[in-house]
């Protein structure tokens, strides 16, 4: 392994991957503050651009493309409650009530450090585990995916604020609104209305940008959204407490052992590990009743789990070809124009371009760290431009990330009716994370238990009878059940607390 | 077509329409061209309209951008170019989905897939193949048949969803060799490989070039392939008409317009395309994408367009139905 790492460091020290390195985090950061361009339009703007590059060179600043959009995602959610990318919406849940009480510089340094901590945890499990992770990804079937999904949806369901019940309803929401367009097992059109843009669904990026981004402007017109505790720009502000740095040890490791795991399942990615990091956190926190309202272990958990998981998400991509996500599969084709076949054999053939992406991370992490501390400063300062100029630019630019992905209009008009959606749910208390969570992972769940059915030839013993599927479902489950007991039966001191849960 | 005929063709329709380049570059191409492309940004096909954008836009002097148009198996780009103006400046990389299957797929497709259009040129075609993981222990069709045939209904195939081409052709499979699947559906090639290689699904139906590494490694073995003659990239697999199956199915690639488009825009065009076709980083990128190219003038890509529909269509009814 040293001698791959020495490889490695051959390969990414070199001025043009180091330059190019930098380029792709430093323009992957911008990309992603922008509310509505995440990493996927963010690498598909640069894709041609790798075209005159050599291959590692294309790889490594795509990548860098794509955690430094990551990365920026989190930013916009902190100040504007906006998600940059739909896997920071968790980020939101308590970035968004500290950059209210005027800790927007402590959230932003606190999100800094925990992407960093979780994209180098990321980075040591890939080049300790890639081989075996590969080969995990491959003893997982379609009944233990579902049992993954149903995790993340109860878990999804656990972050909300507002109670459990409200919390429920809103995952179910979300599911139901996945199930519009093509099913995958009939070929039934479903709840399209005959629309032929509907019959692939409705995007992602629309549904959350609709719910968080114009609901939110939506909000401050309306004058709800209470203005921001005035925050002195300057550095000692910045600095969490002494408690709070020690606060974020633990989480900050659990975070990145979600999202070391969730990105190297191809499909779930890092969605699903913010969300269930971010349940599991508020489950077995000493500090869980301040989760929601700018709890400094609620942007640790789900920040260290997404960078984790952008890293860990590189396993499958590269060693079995088979891309987790859209912007993976994009990643894929940029090595496809050099003639470079992602797979089982990529280590071995191409042992420069792997252990050289796997060192420029390393970098990239670091160049991220160093170009986003001296930001905070112009990114809190942001908050001062009055609310009426800030939101109509921050719709305009929704609009155009929305517009740019699929070139379509009626994807704008989709993303405003979910605007007015997500406002009327607002009014009425339910919250935006869970409904988008189960969007994401609703229709995930119907393919994999339908597939499982269809494998089993209908029998749901399935589920039980492998031991990966059958604890999944007991733990989540369990947690359920932990929920919906009354809040009064869970007085006891923190230290059992933290060991009785699962 | 014996090649050389076919490469007479190509070299005359390529004289032809330098001759008609030079007599209409004044006009065309005055301004950046559009080719909309029905697939997200990434994919093998995507790639084969950047490198040819690329290449047009220097042949050509004017840029030629890529505009990804996803959606609805294809036919939300297709529609766009059916209502787009004839005048050249929007094309599309057309392709076997949209044109071949979702016409008879989607019954309120809102185009014909040759009244409607002008068919510029054929870029080349990409073979389906059909693989058996080593462990169903069928070294070969013979051996395949013989067991599907012993336990009916019990082997699970995977195809890229309900009414893709793998599905489409695995149907008209199973009634040429009288035997009976169970179909596992997917949302795409990526998800199904990773169950085929996870040993969930013992075999598949899906286009062949992503599938020579997991050939190489010995983790699927190809049974057959759907071309018309055995490709290159597999010289030791047999055609399905060579096994005595009356099948053949190719998802092929070609620049297409409006219906309408001045023959004269036509004929740079193609000119500009073929010799694109003929230069050597292309001709290398083809081959290691597997992609078998071709030349084709206008009026056969349309006639060839037209044949591809139509024998398309009762597999696709069969398959869906």
């Amino acid at each position: 392994m040293l001698d791959n790492l020495a490889l490695g460091f051959a390969t990414a020290t070199t001025a043009s991957n180091l330059l190019y390195c930098f380029v792709g985090t430093f323009l992957g950061t911008f990309i992603g503050v922008l509310p509505g361009l995440g990493p996927l339009a963010a690498v598909a703007m640069l894709l041609p651009v790798s075209f005159y590059l050599p291959p590692e060179t294309a790889l490594v600043m795509l990548a860098g493309v794509y955690y430094g959009a990551e990365y920026g995602g989190s930013i916009a959610s902190i100040l504007l409650n906006i998600p940059g990318t739909p896997s920071s919406s968790i980020t939101c849940i308590d970035g968004y009530p500290m950059a209210r009480q005027g800790r927007a510089g402590v959230a932003l340094l606190i999100t800094a450090l925990a992407s960093f901590f979780g994209g180098i945890f990321g980075i040591l499990v890939i080049a300790g585990l890639a081989p075996v992770l590969a080969e995990f990804a491959l003893l997982l079937q379609p009944a233990d995916y579902f049992a993954v999904m149903l995790l993340g949806l109860v878990a999804a369901s656990v972050v909300s604020n507002s109670g459990t019940m409200r919390g429920v309803m809103m995952v179910c929401l979300g599911v139901l609104l996945g199930t519009i367009g093509v099913d995958v097992n009939s070929g039934v059109t479903r709840f399209t209305g005959g629309v032929q843009d509907l019959r692939d669904g409705v995007g992602l990026v629309v549904v959350a940008m609709g719910l968080f981004g114009v609901s939110e402007a939506m909000m401050s017109a309306r004058g709800a959204t209470p203005s921001y505790a005035t925050e002195k720009v300057s550095w000692r502000r910045f600095l969490p407490e002494t408690d709070e740095w020690l606060r974020t040890l633990a989480p900050a490791l659990r975070g990145s052992l979600v999202g070391s795991f969730f990105g190297t399942l191809p499909g779930t990615g890092q969605t699903v590990a913010s969300s269930i990091g971010y349940a599991l956190e508020k489950r077995i926190s000493k500090n869980r009743a301040q989760f929601g309202k700018g709890a400094i272990e609620g942007i640790v958990v789900p920040e260290s789990a997404n960078n984790a998981a952008a890293q860990t998400a590189f396993i499958p991509t590269l060693t079995l070809g088979i891309p987790g996500s859209t912007t993976m599969a994009l990643m894929i084709g940029a090595l496809m124009i050099h003639g470079v076949t992602p797979g089982p054999r990529l280590i071995t053939e191409h042992p420069d371009l792997f252990w050289g992406l796997i060192v420029s991370f390393l970098f990239g992490n670091l160049f991220l760290l160093v170009l986003n501390i001296p930001l905070i400063g112009i990114w809190v300062k942001l908050l001062q431009i009055p609310h009426y100029f800030l939101y109509p630019v921050v719709v305009v630019l929704i609009s155009i990330g929305v517009y740019s992905i699929d070139h379509s209009i009626l994807d704008v008009w989709t993303m405003l009716a979910f605007g007015l959606l997500g406002y009327v749910l607002r009014l009425y208390r339910f919250e935006p994370a869970p409904l988008l969570i189960g969007f994401i992972l609703g229709p995930m769940m119907e393919e994999y238990l339908r597939r499982a059915m269809l494998l089993s030839r209908g029998d749901p013993m399935v589920f039980f009878e492998r031991p990966g599927s059958a604890i999944l479902i007991g733990i989540s489950a369990v947690l359920l059940v932990l929920t919906a007991l009354p809040r009064r039966k869970r007085k006891v001191t923190p230290n059992e607390e933290a060991t009785e849960t699962p | 077509m014996p090649a050389a005929t076919r490469l007479t063709i190509a070299i005359l329709a390529a004289g032809l329409a330098l001759g008609a380049s030079a007599a209409s570059a004044a006009d065309y191409p005055e301004r950046p061209v559009r080719i909309l492309v029905s697939f997200p940004p990434g994919g093998s096909s995507d790639l084969v309209a950047r490198l040819l954008a690329e290449k047009l836009s220097s042949e050509l002097g004017q840029q030629f951008v890529v505009e990804n148009k996803p959606g609805a198996a294809g036919t939300v780009a297709a529609t766009e170019l059916k209502n787009a103006d004839n005048d050249g400046y929007t094309l599309m990389l057309s392709n076997l989905t949209p044109f071949s299957v979702a016409p008879t797929r989607f019954p309120d497709t809102p185009y014909d897939p040759v009244a409607d259009f002008s068919h510029i040129a054929y870029i080349g075609a990409v073979h389906l193949g059909m693989f058996a993981a080593p462990s169903l222990e069928t070294p070969d069709m013979a051996a395949f048949v013989e067991q599907a045939k012993a336990e009916p209904g019990t082997i699970d195939y995977g195809s890229s969803g309900v009414g893709s081409w793998g599905h489409v052709f695995a149907v008209a499979f199973e009634n040429e060799a009288d035997v009976e699947l169970s179909h596992i559906p997917y949302k795409g090639s990526g998800p199904m490989r990773l169950d085929f290689r996870a040993g969930v699904i013992p075999v598949m139906f899906d286009a062949v070039p992503q599938n020579l590494p997991n050939v190489e490694e010995g983790v699927a073995i190809p049974l057959a392939v759907s071309s018309p003659e055995r490709l290159a990239s597999l010289p030791d697999t047999p055609t399905f008409t060579e096994l005595g199956y009356d099948i053949v199915a190719e998802n092929w690639l070609g620049i297409s317009g409006p219906a309408g488009i001045d023959g004269k825009v036509i004929g740079t065009l193609q000119g500009a395309i073929a010799s694109a076709l003929k230069s050597d980083d292309v001709v290398a990128q083809f081959d290691t994408w597997g992609i078998v190219r071709e030349d084709m003038t206008s009026d056969a890509f349309t006639d060839y367009v037209a044949s591809s529909a139509k024998s398309w269509e009762p597999r696709v009814k069969q398959a869906t139905d």
